[in-house]
């Protein structure tokens, strides 16, 4: 029989992973329909990071991920494949922040910025930001992720796991 | 663990497709086959010779634009063209680059929209205007924007027969004609109302 206090902690870290679930299914969705709406920017943008030089594939890129992120949030604010989401979520966060960090790093040293001087719109969703802002925020999206990776916290999930 | 992994994989799968008839679908959608920036690799593949003098952004922004059929006026030789008699009978035209928002906001009196990324919505406005204009200067906000070259070529592939000297591009764009005070038209095109650039530095009173 679980003690009053253990009950109150479980209740926490519900509550935790809720919050956590919902917050970062929210921004993802957001950031998504924001680029979704407005492919051309966000085209613009990835361009600029240099990634592929066939056209084909800038496209793609370009005209799939907003609506991946919108897909990934809703499942995760749902609760659905909540675990497989969020290490998709990580598979798209980390490898984005390390490039912003990287374009950041050349911006700074180009104009002889310190690095938290940096501005720039890195195709997120949100316009021009201070790149430590981003990175900040996209630090704790990771650790957002990463707990609910983690944590097996059903609670409010419409099916946590596919099987 | 496993499972996660085929969790997240089945997800990524489900998502793409997903993706893809979402893109398809949304009347904003990308085509996936067409190029949005034609002759973009040969003109940012252009390196200086070792040896030679610097060059300034002005003078390399020329020589990309030149490499690619297009010639860059500078803030004279457009205000000389906007007060060119030929621009009332629409013999020479004013093109904004840029997306719907930012030309409603505020564009070169008399200036057409033209978004290269859908072309085909200015096929029936745009483009008979432009094929019987004797100058075409296409903008869009100046500095490292892009857009102007990308819609003059987007123009010259609907435009049969139109020379380098017909096609010329703003390099300062609508940055350097708001910073200098220049009439700037808010919403649609011949909609007459101009920016009061008083009214925007003053506001309330």
């Amino acid at each position: 029989m679980s003690s009053p206090l253990s009950s109150r902690k479980d209740l926490l870290i519900d509550g935790a992973a809720v919050l956590s679930r919902w917050v970062l299914g929210g921004l993802f969705v957001w950031m998504g329909l924001q680029k979704a709406l407005h492919p051309e920017p966000f085209i613009i943008l990835v361009r600029q990071y240099e990634l592929v030089t066939n056209f084909y594939l800038l496209n793609v890129i370009s005209a799939v991920l907003p609506w991946f992120e919108v897909f990934c949030g809703l499942l995760v604010l749902a609760g659905i494949a909540v675990r497989g989401c969020t290490l998709v979520m990580l598979a798209l966060l980390i490898p984005f922040t390390l490039l912003i960090l990287k374009h950041a790093l050349a911006l700074a040293s180009a104009g002889s910025l310190a690095l938290c001087a940096v501005k720039f719109d890195c195709g997120c969703g949100n316009g021009e930001v201070y790149v430590c802002h981003k990175l900040a925020e996209n630090s704790l999206l990771i650790l957002l992720a990463a707990g609910l990776l983690c944590v097996h916290r059903r609670r409010w999930c419409a099916r946590f796991s596919l099987w | 663990m496993k499972k996660v992994l085929l969790e997240a994989l089945g997800v990524a799968l489900v998502g793409t497709l997903v993706a893809f008839l979402a893109n398809g679908l949304s009347p904003r959608g990308l085509v996936l086959d067409h190029d949005y920036f034609p002759s973009a690799g040969a003109a940012r593949t252009s390196h200086p010779a070792s040896g030679t003098h610097t060059n300034s952004p002005t003078e390399m922004l020329a020589a990309s634009l030149k490499s690619v059929g297009l010639e860059l006026i500078d803030s004279n030789q457009v205000l000389r063209l906007y007060h060119d008699p030929r621009r009332d009978q629409d013999l020479l035209l004013f093109v904004d680059a840029r997306e719907e928002d930012p030309y409603a906001a505020g564009h070169i009196p008399g200036a057409f929209e033209f978004n290269h990324f859908h072309a085909e919505k200015y096929v029936a406005t745009v483009i008979p205007a432009c094929q019987v204009a004797q100058q075409i200067v296409v903008y869009c906000n100046g500095g490292n924007c892009d857009e102007s070259r990308f819609a003059a070529l987007a123009l010259r592939d609907y435009l049969s027969g139109v020379s380098k000297t017909n096609l010329l591009i703003y390099g300062g764009g609508m940055t350097e004609w708001a910073t200098n005070r220049l009439p700037v038209e808010i919403g649609e095109r011949h909609s007459g109302r101009l920016l009061d650039y008083d009214a925007v530095a003053t506001p309330g009173r």
